[in-house]
């Protein structure tokens, strides 16, 4: 039997999609203009405290407050995503229309260091990275980037290979217009949604990794109020104050749920169904 | 005078080749057609002389461009000649135009890269070019999808004509065009080469587009010229019996009329 209530899908996505935004929007204002209590302040007679008006989340093992160190976390690992995200979309896409424009062997020269790069997977570049330099945040994007570039090399090179066949391209070079002009103005904008889509899937992948390597230590460095370190210093906790993990677990799923849910989302507003999909 | 002249260009896709030892000249201010079947060889031509071929494709040879040899030109004399001295016009209509960009916005940036013109002035130029293949100004602010093949094409034309080049390469320009749609834009590129005094170098397939406009035609098979002349001495007395096909395989809808009705005011092509 019918219900009368059908949720569209699109509809129900667009929803959590607007609630998350406003989330992030007040998270942002509270931390920016509110924020109560010092993330690193330790106290030591209000360890392990439950909720309270004083501590909505209760404080840590150190009496520090969770909410804070929570929202602040939001900024620190969603923000170093956000930042290795960026940074990989920005060698990667280029590599991949020049591979893509100038063909022959340049072409294949990218495309032969993008799949040496392509062999390692990541958790094992970022294990190796922090053993050679050193275990810190920074370490792990670096190798966060060296992993994640090659993908958008390999997506805009095949985007920029069907269409600088077409005649336009042709017409362009034609009209005496500069290869650089061509590879930005009449090439760059057909890859934007493509690589939208594929960033905002990585999105979560990336806060994922940040967050899985910080636990096993080998991320961003304790104090620093980040999900995956968190999580790993109330480990010894787990027993008997199991909301130490809950609140950074539930941070964490939320947002990659998010991140998956945004990139879904694009996928069907771009419909580049086909490319993207593995 | 000797516009451009053609020799022996080979182009070869690996050890096979594509098209074989041809020479032709273009005279400046005439109409050179290629004829051939699909696959003769003949679109390659033109590509190897704008140097547009694949990169899997090589070419040998001379193409003399007013005695430089345009196969060995470096990068930047290159992107100038074909910016202001050779110009090409497609085929395909819909895909000469970027899909995003204004139809405004090509002619802009094509001006951009050659003259140093302000904004206005631009703009200017690129409304009177639009105006000369009868289109009307307003079409600088559309994008190639909004316009109909007809119109692409005038504005295609009017993008090639719009540096005032001396040699135009027009490879196939109405064979996706509907017969009513190829004739009129057939015309205009016979009235703007009489006004601007440029060169065409015609490729095609089809006869017809020849009796009118042509002064020389080549006739290419299998990637080797089979014959060449005026076009009266070709059309008239053809030499190769290739030739003599063709002419058959196409015959004149003015003789078919009158054949039919003594009457030809119907027809379109007839001379």
């Amino acid at each position: 039997m019918k219900s009368g209530l059908t949720i569209n899908k699109t509809c129900a996505t667009k929803v959590f999609l607007s609630t998350f935004l406003i989330l992030i929007a007040s998270i942002a204002a509270y931390t920016f203009l509110i924020l109560k209590h010092d993330p690193s302040f330790v106290d030591l007679n209000e360890r392990l405290l439950p909720m309270s008006w004083q501590h909505p989340f209760g404080t840590d093992h150190l009496g520090r407050d969770m909410l804070t160190r929570i929202l602040l976390g939001f900024q620190l690992t969603v923000g170093y995503g956000f930042l290795a995200l960026l940074l990989a979309v920005a060698i990667g896409v280029p590599m991949g229309v020049i591979a893509g424009f100038k063909g022959g062997l340049i072409d294949r020269l990218l495309m032969r260091v993008a799949d040496a790069f392509l062999a390692f997977p990541d958790t094992v570049v970022a294990i190796v990275l922090s053993g050679l330099l050193g275990a810190g945040i920074e370490n792990l994007l670096l190798a966060i980037i060296l992993v994640k570039w090659v993908n958008y090399a390999r997506l805009a090179r095949s985007t920029v290979v069907t269409e600088r066949q077409k005649d336009y391209i042709t017409m362009a070079k034609i009209n005496g217009l500069s290869e650089w002009r061509i590879m930005l103005k009449h090439l760059f904008p057909h890859l934007i949604g493509h690589i939208l889509v594929l960033a905002s899937l990585d999105l979560g992948k990336i806060i994922l990794l940040i967050s899985s390597l910080s636990y096993i230590g080998l991320g961003a460095q304790p104090p620093a109020p980040e999900w995956g370190a968190m999580l790993n210093e109330a480990r010894p906790y787990f027993q008997t104050v199991p909301a130490l993990m809950i609140y950074p677990g539930l941070a964490i799923v939320t947002v990659v749920l998010f991140s998956n849910l945004l990139g879904d989302y694009l996928r069907d507003k771009f419909d580049v169904k086909k490319e993207v999909a593995e | 005078m000797t516009l451009l002249s053609v020799q022996n260009l080979t182009v070869q896709a690996g050890e096979a080749p594509l098209v074989s030892n041809i020479s032709f000249d273009v005279q400046k201010g005439e109409w050179l057609a290629i004829i051939g079947q699909s696959g003769s060889g003949k679109s390659v031509t033109a590509s190897a002389i704008g140097r547009l071929l694949a990169p899997n494709l090589k070419a040998q040879g001379k193409a003399l461009y007013n005695g430089k040899d345009i196969l060995q030109l470096g990068a930047k004399e290159m992107r100038r000649l074909r910016g202001t001295s050779i110009s090409y016009i497609f085929q395909d209509y819909q895909g000469s135009f970027t899909p995003f960009h204004t139809i405004g916005r090509h002619f802009d940036e094509f001006l951009k890269a050659h003259f140093k013109l302000s904004k206005a002035r631009r703009r200017e130029m690129a409304e009177q070019a639009l105006e000369s293949v009868g289109l009307q100004p307003e079409m600088y602010t559309r994008y190639p999808f909004q316009l109909s093949g007809g119109q692409l094409q005038r504005s295609s034309i009017a993008l090639a004509l719009l540096t005032k080049p001396d040699l135009v390469i027009a490879d196939e320009p109405t064979a996706a065009l509907d017969s009513i749609s190829a004739f009129k834009v057939l015309r205009l590129l016979a009235d703007l080469q009489q006004e601007t005094g440029c060169a065409m170098l015609f490729i095609t397939h089809d006869l017809r587009h020849v009796r009118k406009h042509a002064d020389q035609i080549i006739v290419i098979k299998e990637g080797a010229v089979v014959e060449k002349g005026d076009k009266q001495s070709v059309l008239d007395q053809p030499q190769h019996p290739y030739t003599r096909a063709l002419m058959e395989a196409s015959p004149s809808l003015s003789a078919a009329s009158q054949l039919l009705k003594g009457d030809d005011t119907a027809c379109l092509y007839c001379n």
